[in-house]
């Protein structure tokens, strides 16, 4: 009696097996250093662009190829370029989370671009709560708020810019809700880009203007990186692909509602304008300039001094004109770049890879010398590119005095000899030589059994091209001993990249707006290149093109294309220009890396042929697993 | 089953005299009356509340006491009539005896049985409702130490099927499900077990001894389950151990010797064929690929020269004995005073596995697992209303066996080369050596060298041993109070054990050296050098010769239990039966290997539960049950589960009408029932609290990093992750179930039973995996959303006769159906193209395959035909599958439901039992049908090479076999049938060789379904029982022959069908014993 007693009158509390302190969600948010980790969380689904294995655009477009050995299964971006995208298991599925990395690699598949989403949108309903983390202070909660409404923000972007229309998570779907009330809608580009831009514009008033603590906070989002992302929206928003694009006419989602809005909006342009203008005006105002060569310790000569400034915009750590540099992710492929070198002692084409190698339609992008692209030059011709030439001393810091190599490496813009490496080319290394002196420094001898060329079996250029432009001029390759390389976090957005935006939206709000022509010309003149205007004047075939809306589009567009080479920015650009269905679809082609004399070597030599089916191509198919799991989820046109 | 008749309600019957009277009765009117005193017991106990009447009259009446005592004022010439249920009603003139003791004599009668309810309950059966069985316990007495094998088609409602025979912790338990499989969640899907009302394992089920069993139960529908809400919803298997009874002590005595063999060995072919199929493996594919054997070693092997040199093994025959030999020991003692009883048991069980082991070494490696229990019961009279029960039992098991277990061996055995190397080099060979010298060789793969050695099995099996122990000691106290004294029929129970659960198990081994012998060009003889001396040219692990020590887990837990019952039973106006009770219940379990700390919180369950029964003249009956039950893993809202359940039941023999054809069919009764049960053991029991989020607030996956980091340090903080999210709904998983059942006995020797139910399960906990990846979960939320449904039909069929005095006659069958249904479940929205891939409305164990049409023609056919499973390099004698979908190719899209479920849907079983004098013989049919499997064509793929092996039965690779490698035999069924240049049958059993794996042919497929079914003599045994030798106090001997698994019907005939798809395994052993029995 007793005991049936006692069963039935402890009922309740005698289940109540949980102890105080079990660590639940609320935990983390009853203590500052609890909720800090908590940011860190939200920070940490970065997508993990300085490394090229994890970039889903620097080896997807044309930019960079692989060794069409077995790498050419390896690297999940690269297979989308090789026109291996599928819809039942897509590669760089980023909807899903999976196959990020190589084709098998799951190193980074736990963070999933929607876990991010649902992870800041808890940051955000726990931190607006002022009951929770009491031990901070109002400032520093609001900051917070800041940046995690700015990563919600980006991650949107980021699968806009792949997916076109998405969902917007800004409610999390409740862990009990049942299945038919969680399936989210994708919601048209317009609205998507109101949401994304309204966030920033948030973020925006509670982000600082600059890091002020450097030695911890360094990398962490200040308002200068929000206007960016917001002027990078609202270009791509205004970009022919998304902004009245007819091939989206009919595409809509299962209620009918049509995903693309299909009538162009001019006044999208005027907006990604002003966001451009607010973009560069804060960055300068917080003290971002184009970087510039200087400290010249080492007696440099001007050509070699402005090939610096070239490289070092990109690889000097937390640079200049590093608006946004990831500090999640330092570059990690600078021995995928350099080979082993001429006047170098180390020979390891495993410690020296040189594998990723610019196709030779990426070598004729650069312009001339004179700053126009090499087929609008009247000054000289590159009709016959292959053709055999020596090179002379003038030309000493590009090339190697009396090498032979092709008339395409010849009288090219200081970007050509900053950006690639090639079979006679000069490789300005701080360590290429005792002194640090840019002569009798590293240079390259591609050709067959040569020490960059082709030989070992796994790793060599394809084309003959290397990608000198992210190698650090301060990482130490001589020696035998493994490189140390200086490595830096990915700059996700540089001045630069600002400039040419203002520039290409100052153009379409403007047509031919001499204040485009301004910032171009500051890119051009870092680049050691006379303005616009002076050098279509002087040596275009077609010295007026920049009067016009469309003349000076193609050259902004071109323009924006040589200055973010490898920097997986072709890729989205050739897309939201809607110019993908071209470039894209053209051959891969190389020298003839297993000759061994200058007569066969310089032969152009096709790799592979590019297919981009439009519009299919403009966009990841969101796959099988996602369309068969929420029926009110559409996949993409042609998947 | 003396408490439980307790429990019963006496019913007054006022019976028909048809009785045997051995007294004629005295009817001369002598009016003095006198006193009357005696004692009533029944063979096993005394019996308690007997009902005692003067004959004529109803109001001279009494009932006995605990002890079977009853004192009664009768006339001295009256006739008292004895009645108790489950007993043959007795008559019995007084004949002015003032002492009249009886025994009474239990019915053969399966309609007058008395049904075990649980909670210490027991009902009449014919006054049952619920669909229980009881299991007549000579039926499970089985030439086998586990008694988990003897169930299958002797109990109707329960699929059991044997899988493997490996002697072991729970490796050769049958696996059963009563009313098969009904739910598939990841939770409890198997029956509750109590003995003694403790909550036991299927493993503590298998050890159990059943002479030590008084009764078993099987509660199969909601009626009977439902007492039992928070985790009756799988059934529930009773089970009672034995008291003792008053009196000198008797000794009971069993011991028998058992042969063991497998069922079925695996039939490899002549290694000279191995060779010369290995080489057709090696070109078929790639004709200038390298051929494995020279015809020069094929016709040294095939000459029988040096065995050495040129080795020639069957690993079978070499690691696996014709047969083991097994022992088993029971002894019990049962006997006492009219104040304290006792039963004590002890057994020694000793299986042993069927390994060859040569004394190579001093320890042994065969498996032996002993099992030794000891069991005490003893029942306290402490007043004449108060009993005491305590009850201990331990048992204990000691195993010691190869590492990797038996089925390692057997697997070893199959894959291994059996030409590469002999199992062991001769010792004088190399004389200052002291280890064994193991013969391997370095593998080769497709013409080249590789970094591992052949596996050599021998050496494997001889390696070292595994060693564990297990104890398990359960101390149990019941007290049970009769409380007549506030009004008649009332009692009180209260009943509380601790179990205690410990196990450790070690593994010690050398690693083998191994040896690989080349010829001397001198002598012509052999050399041997040593492959693994950890020397420059050294592969593999190095060997050691001293033994290597691991442990290999250790477990302990406890369990505490205290129930309490208020029980009431009572017949008015003797038309008018009342029963009821109210049970509550508290549970705790704990473990010290939880791993985590919310997963060492304690498992714990409380609640009430009841049972309210009516009976109006034994004709129509009621019954209303219900368990209110709560357990620690839910939410506070949903942590009670009310789970009541509704019976009625017409015994419609007993209306006036049904006279006239009471000699046809003598008793029928209707019954149906209906409710609810519920499940509170979902999902793993390491994610148990739902209504917690389980949160890593240091996981460096999801750190970051900032600052300068250039001089100084940078900063970096862990990130959190979450691997469930808080959810305050989850709750039990619910069944629902209606039973109807009839109980018919006809011609006074037939009975038959059968029950017909349909069970909806509902709030299955599924992950709602559907929810697509936007809603961002780290972990995918799960809900109580599955849904599935079970029906079929229970049939027990029994016709007893004695055709005289000490000749009789038994047959028997049993017939269970059960299929199940998905109804919902976490599935995602297939298109309409490919519907046929959802699970829904089909069986929970359904298999999906591909379709194959044939194997390939010819290359141009591959050509022409959709690629498969993007494998464009198929060739002629390939699977051809059927592309379903029709979208020109062949994918995981193309898999439809194919066979039969693979768990079987009919489980069967019929024999018959006879005595003729002395001799008693029996024999039982089981079988199985409705269900398919899947051959494994991996695991039989001959030649090809494994260098990552893994776990048996897992997809883990086993660290300590790296650098050693399988080469898959080859059974004599592929190399007598496969597709090759010369055989160019499409339709031949195994497909174009190969010596790498061709996935597209490994998929599951109409190709490897195969049939379950089977029909097998599970048992037979032939009894004598000698005269009793009086000098001796010997009473009754009996001694018998028995045996179990004699032969298979099958069409499958690889391996014994009854394992299924993994055939490879220690295969199903058949058992002949020779046992005898003594009672003194």
């Amino acid at each position: 009696m007793v005991a049936l007693a006692a069963g039935l009158a402890s009922c309740s509390k005698y289940l109540d097996v949980v102890p105080d302190n079990i660590s639940t969600i609320d935990n983390a948010f009853k203590l500052r250093v609890e909720a800090e980790k908590y940011l860190f969380t939200c920070y940490s689904y970065l997508p993990k662009n300085g490394d090229g294995w994890y970039n889903a655009s620097l080896t997807s477009a044309d930019e960079i190829w692989y060794p069409q050995n077995d790498q050419a299964t390896w690297h999940a971006a690269f297979r989308i370029a090789q026109g291996q995208q599928n819809v039942s298991d897509p590669y760089f599925n980023e909807w899903q989370g999976v196959r990020k990395g190589g084709d098998g690699n799951t190193r980074f598949d736990g963070q999933k671009i929607w876990g991010g989403i649902r992870n800041c949108n808890i940051f955000l309903e726990n931190m607006a709560d002022p009951t929770k983390v009491p031990d901070i202070s109002a400032a520093e909660r609001s900051k917070w708020i800041g940046e995690c409404l700015f990563l919600k923000a980006y991650y949107h972007y980021y699968m806009l810019r792949m997916y076109g229309p998405i969902p917007i998570m800004n409610q999390n779907v409740a862990v009990d809700a049942d299945l038919a009330s969680s399936y989210v809608k994708r919601l048209p580009v317009d609205q998507c880009v109101d949401a994304i831009s309204a966030w920033l514009d948030s973020a925006v008033t509670l982000l600082p203007e600059k890091i002020l603590n450097e030695n911890t906070d360094l990398g962490r989002v200040t308002k200068p990186i929000a206007l960016a992302v917001k002027a990078k929206l609202l270009v791509m928003a205004a970009s022919p692909l998304f902004n009245g694009n007819p091939d989206y006419a009919n595409f809509k989602d299962k209620d009918g509602v049509a995903l693309f809005n299909p009538t162009f909006d001019a006044n999208k342009w005027v907006k990604a304008r002003d966001a451009a203008k607010a973009a560069v005006e804060s960055a300068e105002k917080n003290g971002f300039v184009l970087y510039r060569y200087t400290n010249d310790v080492y007696g440099l000569n001007d050509t070699t001094k402005i090939q610096l400034n070239i490289r070092n915009a990109v690889t000097q750590r937390w640079g200049v004109e590093h608006v946004w540099a990831n500090s999640q992710m330092y570059f990690a492929n600078e021995a995928l770049c350099m080979p082993p070198t001429e006047r170098g002692t180390n020979t390891s084409r495993f410690q020296l890879q040189g594998v990723w190698a610019p196709p030779i339609k990426i070598a004729k992008l650069f312009y001339t010398s004179n700053g126009v692209p090499i087929d609008e030059d009247k000054t000289m011709s590159f009709n016959n590119y292959d053709q055999l030439r020596t090179a002379a001393a003038k030309e000493r810091f590009y090339i190697e005095p009396n090498f032979v190599t092709a008339r395409l490496n010849f009288d090219r813009e200081p970007r050509f000899y900053a950006d690639l490496g090639f079979d006679g080319s000069l490789w300005y290394m701080k360590d290429g030589n005792a002194n640090g002196s840019d002569v009798g420094t590293f240079y390259v001898k591609a050709k067959n059994s040569q020490s960059a060329g082709f030989g070992h079996f796994t790793n060599w250029s394809e084309t003959g091209y290397f990608v000198k432009k992210l190698v650090s001029w301060e990482s130490t390759t001589r020696g035998i001993s493994a490189p140390v390389w200086r490595s830096y976090p990915w700059p996700e957005t540089r001045l630069a990249d600002l400039y040419l935006l203002y520039a290409e939206a100052e153009n379409e709000a403007t047509p031919a707006s001499p204040i485009a022509l301004t910032y171009l010309d500051k890119i051009r003149d870092r680049a050691g290149l006379k303005g616009v205007a002076a050098s279509w004047a002087a040596y275009s075939t077609n010295p007026s093109k920049y009067t016009t809306q469309s003349g000076l589009r193609s050259i902004i567009h071109r323009e924006r294309t040589i200055e973010l080479m490898f920097e997986g920015q072709r890729f989205w650009d050739l897309r939201r220009w809607k110019e993908a269905s071209e470039e894209l679809n053209k051959d891969i082609t190389g020298w003839s890396i297993q000759a061994t004399s200058d007569a066969s070597y310089y032969k152009e030599r096709p790799i592979f042929s590019q297919r981009f089916i439009a519009p299919r191509d403009y966009f990841w198919p969101i796959g099988n697993y996602d369309t068969r799991r929420n029926p009110k989820l559409v996949e993409n046109l042609g998947w | 089953m003396k408490q439980k008749s307790r429990r019963t309600s006496v019913l007054k019957w006022v019976l028909p005299i048809f009785c045997v009277c051995y007294f004629f009765p005295a009817l001369f009117g002598q009016n003095n009356e006198i006193t009357v005193t005696g004692k009533v017991s029944s063979d096993s106990s005394f019996l308690e509340r007997v009902s005692i009447q003067l004959k004529g009259n109803t109001k001279r009446a009494t009932l006995t006491d605990q002890n079977g005592n009853y004192t009664i004022k009768v006339p001295a010439s009256g006739t008292l009539l004895f009645s108790i249920i489950g007993y043959e009603p007795q008559e019995v003139p007084i004949n002015g005896r003032s002492t009249v003791s009886i025994l009474m004599k239990a019915v053969n009668n399966a309609l007058d049985a008395v049904v075990i309810t649980g909670f210490g309950g027991s009902q009449k059966k014919a006054s049952a409702v619920s669909s229980i069985t009881t299991v007549d316990v000579k039926d499970l007495k089985g030439p086998t130490g586990n008694l988990t094998n003897t169930l299958a088609g002797r109990i109707p409602g329960m699929i059991s099927f044997q899988r493997s025979g490996e002697p072991g912790l729970g490796s050769d338990n049958s696996t059963f499900y009563i009313r098969g499989l009904s739910t598939f969640g990841t939770g409890k899907r198997d029956p509750l077990i109590l003995i003694d009302g403790v909550e036991s394992s299927a493993i503590d089920m298998a050890r159990l001894q059943p002479d030590d069993i008084a009764d078993f139960s099987v509660l199969k529908d909601a009626a009977a389950a439902s007492v039992y809400g928070a985790r009756g919803a799988n059934g529930v298997v009773l089970i009672n151990t034995r008291t003792g009874k008053e009196g000198a002590a008797k000794f009971f005595f069993r011991a028998e010797n058992r042969v063991s063999s497998n069922t079925k060995n695996f039939k490899f072919t002549d290694n000279i064929t191995y060779m010369k199929t290995a080489n057709e493996a090696a070109v078929t594919r790639t004709p200038l690929a390298v051929q494995p054997y020279t015809q020069n070693k094929i016709n040294h092997t095939a000459a029988g020269d040096d065995p050495y040199l040129y080795p020639s093994n069957n690993w079978i025959d070499q690691l696996i004995k014709k047969y083991t030999i097994n022992q088993s020991y029971n002894l019990n003692i049962n006997g006492g005073t009219n104040r304290t009883r006792f039963y004590i048991a002890g057994t020694y069980n000793r299986d042993n596995g069927v390994l060859n082991v040569s004394p190579i070494n001093n320890f042994n490696n065969n498996i032996k697992l002993a099992n030794y229990s000891i069991r005490s019961n003893v029942n306290m009279t402490l007043t004449n209303t108060t009993e005491l029960i305590v009850r201990v039992y331990g048992q204990f098991d000691d195993y010691n066996g190869p590492i990797g277990g038996g089925s390692r061996t057997f697997n070893n055995a199959l894959w291994s080369n059996p030409v590469m190397f002999p199992a062991v080099y001769p010792q004088a060979k190399l004389p200052y050596i002291e280890h064994p010298l193991f013969g391997s060789a370095q593998n080769v793969a497709a013409g080249q060298v590789t970094s591992t050695l052949y596996l050599n099995p021998y050496a494997e099996l001889v390696k070292g041993y595994s060693v564990y122990k297990t104890s398990n000691l359960q101390p149990q106290i019941e007290l049970k109070q009769n409380l007549n004294f506030i009004t008649p029929g009332l009692s009180f129970r209260t009943m509380g054990y601790l179990r205690r659960v410990s196990y450790y198990a070690v593994n010690r081994n050398y690693l083998p050296f191994y040896y690989t012998a080349s010829v001397d060009p001198t002598t012509q003889n052999y050399n041997l050098n040593v492959l693994n001396d950890g020397g420059p040219t050294s592969v593999g692990q190095v060997g050691t010769e001293y033994l290597n020590y691991s442990e290999n887990g250790k477990t302990v837990d406890s369990r505490l239990w205290l129930e309490g019952s208020l029980n009431y039973n009572h017949t008015f106006r003797e038309k008018h039966t009342l029963g009821g009770m109210l049970v509550g219940v508290m549970s705790n379990y704990e473990t010290g290997n939880a791993g985590n700390v919310t997963a060492s919180l304690p498992q714990r369950n409380n609640g009430v539960s009841g049972r309210f029964s009516y009976a109006y003249d034994n004709r129509y009956l009621a019954e209303f049950n219900f368990g209110f039950n709560g357990s620690e893993r839910f939410a506070k809202n949903s942590r009670y589960g009310f789970f009541p359940s509704v019976g009625v039941g017409y015994r419609i023999s007993n209306e006036k009408f049904f006279d006239p054809i009471k000699n046809v069919i003598n008793d029928l009764k209707f019954r149906g029932t209906f409710g609810l049960v519920g499940n509170d053991q979902i999902g793993s029991i390491t994610d148990r609290f739902f209504y917690l989020s389980n949160v890593n607030l240091n996981d460096g996956y999801y750190g970051a990093t900032f600052g300068r980091n250039d001089g100084v340090g940078s900063y970096y903080r862990p990130g959190l992750s979450i691997s469930r999210y808080a959810n305050d709904n989850i709750t039990w998983e619910l069944s629902r179930s209606l039973n109807l059942g009839m109980d018919l006995k006809m011609f006074r020797d037939l009975n038959i039973t059968v029950d017909v139910y349909k069970q909806w399960r509902t709030q299955i906990l599924q992950p709602k995996s559907s929810i697509e990846s936007a809603a961002g979960f780290s972990a995918i939320p799960s809900s109580n959303y599955g849904k599935a449904e079970t029906q079929g039909i229970d049939l027990a069929v029994n016709y007893q006769r004695s055709l005289t005095k000490n000749n009789w006659i038994n047959l028997r069958g049993t017939l269970t159906y059960a299929t199940s249904k998905k109804k919902v479940a976490d599935e995602i929205q297939y298109p309409a193209n490919i519907r046929y891939l959802s699970g829904v409305d089909h069986s929970l164990s359904q298999g999906w395959g591909m379709i194959a049409e044939r194997l390939f023609i010819d290359d141009k056919e591959v050509a022409n035909s959709p690629v498969q499973f993007g494998d464009n390099k198929l060739m002629a004698g390939d699977i051809k599958y059927k592309d379903v979908n029709g979208d020109g190719l062949v994918n995981l899209d193309d898999m439809v439901p194919i066979g039969y479920p693979q768990e079987p849907e009919i489980i069967y079983g019929f024999g018959a039992s006879m005595g003729f004098k002395r001799l008693d013989f029996s024999f039982y049919f089981q079988g199985s049908a409705r269900s398919t499997f899947f051959i494994n064509p991996a695991n039989i793929q001959p030649f090809y090479i494994e260098t990552s092996i893994k776990y048996p039965g897992t997809n883990t690779v086993d660290p300590t076999l790296a650098g050693l490698a399988y080469q898959n035999n080859l059974l004599q069924v592929v190399s007598n049938d496969h597709w090759s240049e010369d055989n160019r049958n499409p339709y031949a059993f195994y497909p174009r060789l190969s010596t790498t794996r061709i996935a597209s042919n490994n998929y599951n497929s109409t190709w490897w379904m195969r049939s379950g079914d089977f029909l097998r003599l599970k048992s037979v045994d032939l009894g004598y029982t000698l005269p009793d030798f009086k000098k001796i106090k010997l009473r009754a001997p009996r001694i018998y022959f028995s045996a179990t698994n004699l032969f298979i019907l099958s069409s499958f005939k690889l391996w014994d069908v009854e394992m299924g798809g993994s055939g490879l395994n220690y295969p199903v052993q058949s058992v002949y014993s020779l046992g005898a029995q003594l009672n003194f």
